[in-house]
């Protein structure tokens, strides 16, 4: 009896498929099976009828390969069918999530294939590509922010007054805040808070000095766990600093201003360490002639670390740090040069000096006519750094170099990003990015 | 029969349906608007979810999420108009009742209406930041049902009274509570905090200001406290069978506070009840709920510890300050411990050995131990008591026991050097009369002193011990190279290192020939084997056994001390003597001669002399004579030396003197190296360092600190700076 009870029948658009109701069970509470056999939705009145199946008026193509994932938690899907219809058929049956996982894998560097390459038509150079937390991306292309989600599918376009964009991120898979450069004496610009499907402005971000409300330019961002935002910021009259604010309520809560002789108002990279409590801001060349490197105690307001290359001698292109990463697990800074030399700061002392490991003195005199400068991503204990038209991984203690990604046109790699276990790499050349993921489990 | 009608009208308006139709929307949401309708109405079995979900779909689909949205809204709304009707209209004690019912109904209908509008609360809600479906069925609920003018203060009213109710004794239904207050908290922590919680810890701390008013006018400290426990284990109960469990820290801080913080002060100091009455009746189980109730208020337990410090501080000072307990040390030391346990046991049985109450405990007995300069000395007394007499029949454990009890007073003490000399001249004693009860106590209190103060503290006490044993390894070597001495008198000697015993400069007697001969031997044989010695007699410290015979033949060994035996032995080639001549035959220092005459002649039983004239005291023209009618029931008679057991007052200030003398290279010692660490150090932090280094042995008096500097300065171990006349520095 308990075997006979466990069957269900469906006839979907015509077609009778038959499986069990622990398969069904797998789609979760929060899914059209869900509900349907949930216990206030006495289904007994089949029993009455003749015909012992459901119906569902929906395509049964797709319903086969979704009931299939149910089954094996893997997603086959035919290649004569359009991702697209089967994709909209996983939202009636409230069942996207479960596709969207079993597409592809937990994010491992050494294990990446190329899944897709998109296109789109905004001119010039893209300035940065972001990962959501969900598989989506967005790339602001000079003052424009295409937003993309993980089927890659293009969302309105944000844009706050038409300003040029600095720096984007995604708040959560619903919000991204974009922050821009103000227009001279028009009080716009600054940063705002976009909703990401639908592309409208939800709220403005602002900055006051003293009570008073100021327009300024936000620079880079970066958020915290605990609900704050962090954006570098330079107003009219030199309140240069970093502004937070909160998350949930939007107001500015504290604003760090610039010390003398150093710089945190113009800062290219911002980034919030959660074990040490701290941001770390970095200035670089080009933006400043010197590059900073301090980590910020909010709480004391204070900067409890500090690096620069002032005083230093005769600038030596080598030497140039053109981006920066706190890897708190091994107390140190990663900074990278214009040839993808790795260098280490050790945060443990202040003015501790960078140790370089020369490594690639090879692309000494190779660099490309339109050569883009490295970026750096750290991600579960892999270390990535972009040059040129390839992203490199590294591995272990003495960071290795394991794995290189590259792909032939499209021109040098101007920004990456990962997240929601895949990579995004922004081309400078055309406007394209790609998408590179780690395939589903095999199957023993 | 019913379901059958219904479901073939459904299909019905199905088949008519044409995508294009123009009233597509408004049809597709009168389907849906029904079936919500028939879900309130518990009809959903008629419905068919596949359909419905797919109408929904539909119309956000098609663009009609706005249309499907608002009308949901509008459909509940009404809906809970409705149901606001029944509750209001629910009499007397159905009302939570009622409102439980339906709520529970409401929630399940919430339910399903949210399965069939699946698909617009994953989509449609939010991409248009609308409230989903489920947390807008609970707002709908709050506005139309919890605020309702006519709802909402009869639900409070209903609610405090409840409690109220229970309070006072009745019983209640806890599980209908529990569901309407699981109610409030689900509509958000606001709901119930504004509706609930607020409201219901202001009446809380209306009821315990009236009902603690009228407790403590009409109990005792002991029963109020009972009360108040009761009250606060109540409050916790119904925090745990229908409140959230956030109030708990809320509604008991209520509690403490009007029902103890508020009478905190009435309370201890209550007349008769009160804690210094609990105190001493030992009332554990009143004080460890003091302490369990106190513990919760802000200066609760500091209120108890200051009264029970002062009381002790109290009861001690008379105990130590009361000339009558002066009188026996022993009984003057078992009082101070019996205080010790009394206090020991309340804070390990009452006051959870709460680390605080234990410090208060030691503070004051530091305090008032050291408020009589004579404890050291009862403290070494009762322990030269016990290990004398007091620990025969007592298990190792007890012993240890104690000793350990002797230790923690010992730690109470400033002036540890003055034990440490009343420890050594007692130990001296007992080690040299062999009294000692137990050679393992002995070393067992050696040890733990030395764990206490180190190992310079007890070096002198272990030589006395290494002393003792070397001695009787020396005597069997001079009875073996003497096989001749066989027949005399024994002689034991104890050879004593200089130092390690408190030896006085020594007064030799004159011992009787046939001793003295021996002691010659004896010299002469030791000083033999060990070359560059030196032996002197101590022979104040001596005892001897001797066997006299008396009058009519009775015969009686008697244990003597040394100058006592010399007294004797002139009795055997004389009948009669005379102070005078007794004094010059010996040669005992007056003191102690008189000490000694007075112990063979006057004391009861143990007259061996008699005296003529008879009297208590010895003068210089006393005369002496066997006794010969001496008589006693036992063979060995024990002839003590009258000694005061305390030390006299000239005495006590010579040992004084004797430790005063000690202290000063001790701190000259302890300037030396602080000084030669330092290099230079202004006067205060010498003297604050000085006495922090000293601590373990005694406490360093500042004025006898600077005269140590004074000193050092003169004998050029130190000087002045030149400018700052307060800094010293070190010369190497």
């Amino acid at each position: 009896m308990g075997y006979r009870k466990d069957r269900v029948r469906f006839n979907v658009g015509g077609r009778i498929f038959e499986t069990t109701a622990t398969t069904l069970a797998n789609a979760g509470r929060n899914s059209l099976f869900g509900a349907m056999f949930d216990d206030s939705w006495n289904l007994q009145q089949l029993d009455n009828n003749n015909s012992n199946d459901y119906f569902i008026d929906r395509n049964p193509d797709c319903f086969a390969v979704l009931l299939d994932l149910l089954r094996t938690n893997e997603l086959c899907v035919p290649t004569n069918m359009s991702e697209k219809l089967l994709y909209r058929e996983a939202v009636y049956y409230g069942l996207l999530d479960h596709v969207r996982s079993a597409k592809w894998g937990p994010f491992d560097g050494n294990r990446l294939w190329l899944s897709r390459t998109v296109a789109g038509q905004a001119p010039g150079d893209g300035t940065a590509i972001r990962a959501g937390p969900d598989g989506g991306c967005c790339v602001a292309h000079g003052c424009m922010v295409h937003v993309y989600d993980w089927m890659l599918d293009e969302h309105p376009t944000i844009n706050l007054d038409y300003q040029r964009v600095n720096d984007v991120g995604w708040l959560d898979s619903e919000n991204i805040v974009v922050s821009v450069c103000e227009r001279l004496g028009r009080g716009d610009g600054g940063m705002g808070l976009f909703s990401s499907s639908s592309g409208e402005l939800r709220d403005k971000f602002q900055v006051s000095h003293e009570n008073q409300v100021k327009s300024f330019t936000a620079g880079a961002l970066s958020f915290s766990s605990d609900y704050k935002i962090f954006s570098s910021c330079k107003g009219r009259s030199n309140e240069y600093g970093i502004g937070v604010w909160d998350q949930i309520t939007g107001k500015q809560t504290d604003f760090f201003y610039e010390p003398l002789g150093w710089s945190l108002g113009d800062a290219d990279k911002l980034q919030w360490l959660n074990g040490s409590n701290c941001l770390l801001v970095a200035t670089l060349f080009p933006r400043k002639d010197n590059c900073y490197i301090s980590l910020l105690d909010f709480r004391e307001k204070k900067m409890v670390w500090s690096w620069s290359d002032m005083g230093a001698p005769i600038m030596v292109d080598e030497k140039r740090v053109r981006d920066a990463i706190a890897m708190e697990e091994s107390n140190s800074i990663c900074v990278v040069n214009e040839y993808e030399d790795l260098g280490f700061i050790d945060i443990r002392n202040s003015g501790g000096s960078v140790r370089w490991s020369s490594r690639s003195k090879l692309m000494k005199g190779k660099m490309p006519d339109e050569p883009c400068y490295p970026k750096l991503a750290l991600h579960e204990g892999q270390l990535f750094s972009s040059m040129n038209d390839s992203i490199s991984v590294f591995c272990g203690p003495e960071w290795v170099l394991t794995s290189r990604l590259r792909r032939s046109h499209g021109g040098s790699i101007c920004d990456f990003s990962i997240g929601g276990d895949r990579l995004f790499a922004l081309h400078s050349e055309e406007n394209v990015f790609d998408i590179w993921e780690t395939p589903p489990a095999p199957i023993i | 029969m019913s379901n059958q009608k219904k479901r073939n009208f459904q299909i019905e308006a199905f088949k008519h349906r044409v995508v294009v139709d123009p009233k597509y929307a408004d049809k597709t949401w009168k389907v849906l608007e029904h079936a919500i309708r028939e879900i309130y109405n518990h009809n959903a079995s008629g419905l068919s979810f596949e359909e419905l979900y797919r109408n929904a779909y539909n119309m956000v689909l098609h663009k009609y999420g706005e249309k499907l949205y608002s009308g949901l809204v509008k459909t509940m709304t009404c809906h809970l108009k409705e149901i606001s009707k029944c509750i209001e209209a629910a009499q007397g004690g159905m009302f939570l009742e009622e409102m439980n019912k339906l709520w529970t109904d409401h929630n399940k209908a919430l339910q399903m209406i949210r399965d069939i509008l699946m698909y617009m609360d994953r989509t449609y809600i939010p991409s248009t930041q609308k409230t989903p479906v489920h947390e807008l069925g609970l707002n709908l609920w709050r506005d139309n049902i919890i605020h309702s003018s006519k709802i909402q203060t009869r639900l409070l009213n209903t609610l405090l009274e409840l409690v109220l109710r229970e309070r006072t004794g009745d019983v209640i239904n806890r599980g209908l509570m529990r569901n309407i207050i699981k109610m409030l908290m689900d509509l958000g922590p606001s709901v119930y905090q504004e509706d609930f919680e607020n409201p219901f810890l202001e009446v809380s701390a209306e009821f315990y200001k009236g009902e603690s008013q009228k407790f403590i006018e009409c109990c005792d400290c002991g029963d109020y406290l009972k009360k108040a426990e009761r009250r606060l284990n109540e409050e916790l109960d119904r925090v745990t069978h229908y409140l959230d469990a956030r109030s708990e820290v809320k509604i008991t801080n209520v509690v403490e506070k009007e029902m103890i913080a508020n009478h905190m002060l009435r309370l201890v100091h209550m007349e008769n009840s009160g804690l210094v009455n609990m105190l001493l009746d030992d009332k554990y189980e009143d004080l460890g709920r003091m302490y369990n109730l106190f513990r919760r208020v802000a200066n609760g337990l500091s209120t108890i510890r200051e009264v029970m410090t002062s009381h002790i501080r109290e009861t001690g000072k008379q105990l130590v300050t009361d000339p009558e307990r002066l009188k026996d040390p022993v009984e003057f030391v078992q009082r101070l411990l019996d205080e010790k346990d009394k206090y020991d046991s309340i804070i390990k049985l009452s006051f959870n050995n709460d680390k605080t109450f234990q410090n208060g405990l030691n503070s004051s007995f530091e305090y008032f131990i050291n408020l009589n300069t004579r404890s050291p000395e009862f403290i070494s007394l009762f322990v030269d008591d016990k290990l004398r007499k007091g620990l025969k029949g007592v298990s190792e454990e007890d012993v240890e026991v104690i000793l350990d009890k002797v230790m923690m007073l010992f730690r109470y003490l400033q002036e540890k050097d003055v034990f440490e000399k009343y420890y050594k001249q007692h130990l001296a004693k007992r080690l040299l009369s062999g009294k000692t009860v137990s050679d393992d106590a002995e070393r067992s209190l050696i040890v733990k002193l030395k764990t206490e103060c180190g190992y310079q503290f007890t070096s002198k006490l272990e030589g006395m011990f290494t002393d003792m044993k070397t001695s009787q390894d020396t005597m069997q070597g001079f009875y073996a190279s003497h096989p001749e001495l066989g027949d005399g008198p024994t002689l034991t000697v104890q050879v004593l290192t200089t130092g390690s015993w408190p030896t006085q400069p020594s007064v030799t007697c004159n011992l009787p020939a046939e001793m003295s001969a021996l002691c010659e031997k004896f010299r002469s044989y030791y000083l033999g084997t060990h070359t560059g010695r030196r032996l002197s007699w101590q022979t104040n410290m001596g005892t001897a056994d001797i066997k006299a015979t008396f009058g009519k033949g009775q015969k009686h060994e008697l244990n003597v001390s040394t100058y006592q035996m010399c007294v004797l032995m002139l009795f055997n080639n004389a009948d009669r003597l005379n102070y005078k001549e007794i004094e010059q035959a010996t040669e005992i220092p007056a003191l102690d001669l008189k000490r000694c005459l007075q112990s063979m002649a006057c004391v009861k039983g143990k007259n061996v002399l008699r005296k003529e004239p008879m009297s208590k005291d010895i003068c210089e023209d006393d005369t002496f004579l066997v006794n010969e009618k001496f008589t006693s029931k036992l063979y060995k008679v024990k002839i003590g030396t009258v000694v005061a057991q305390k030390e006299s007052e000239p005495e006590k200030q010579e040992t004084r003197q004797r430790v005063e003398e000690d202290r000063k290279p001790q701190i000259e010692a302890a300037i030396v190296r602080i000084m030669k660490s330092r290099r230079t150090l202004d006067h205060n932090n010498v003297i604050s360092e000085v006495t922090k280094q000293l601590q373990s042995r005694f406490l360093a008096n500042p004025t006898e600190i600077k005269k140590r500097i004074e000193s050092l300065i003169e004998r050029e171990f130190l000087e002045r700076d030149g400018t700052d006349r307060k800094l010293y520095r070190y010369l190497a």
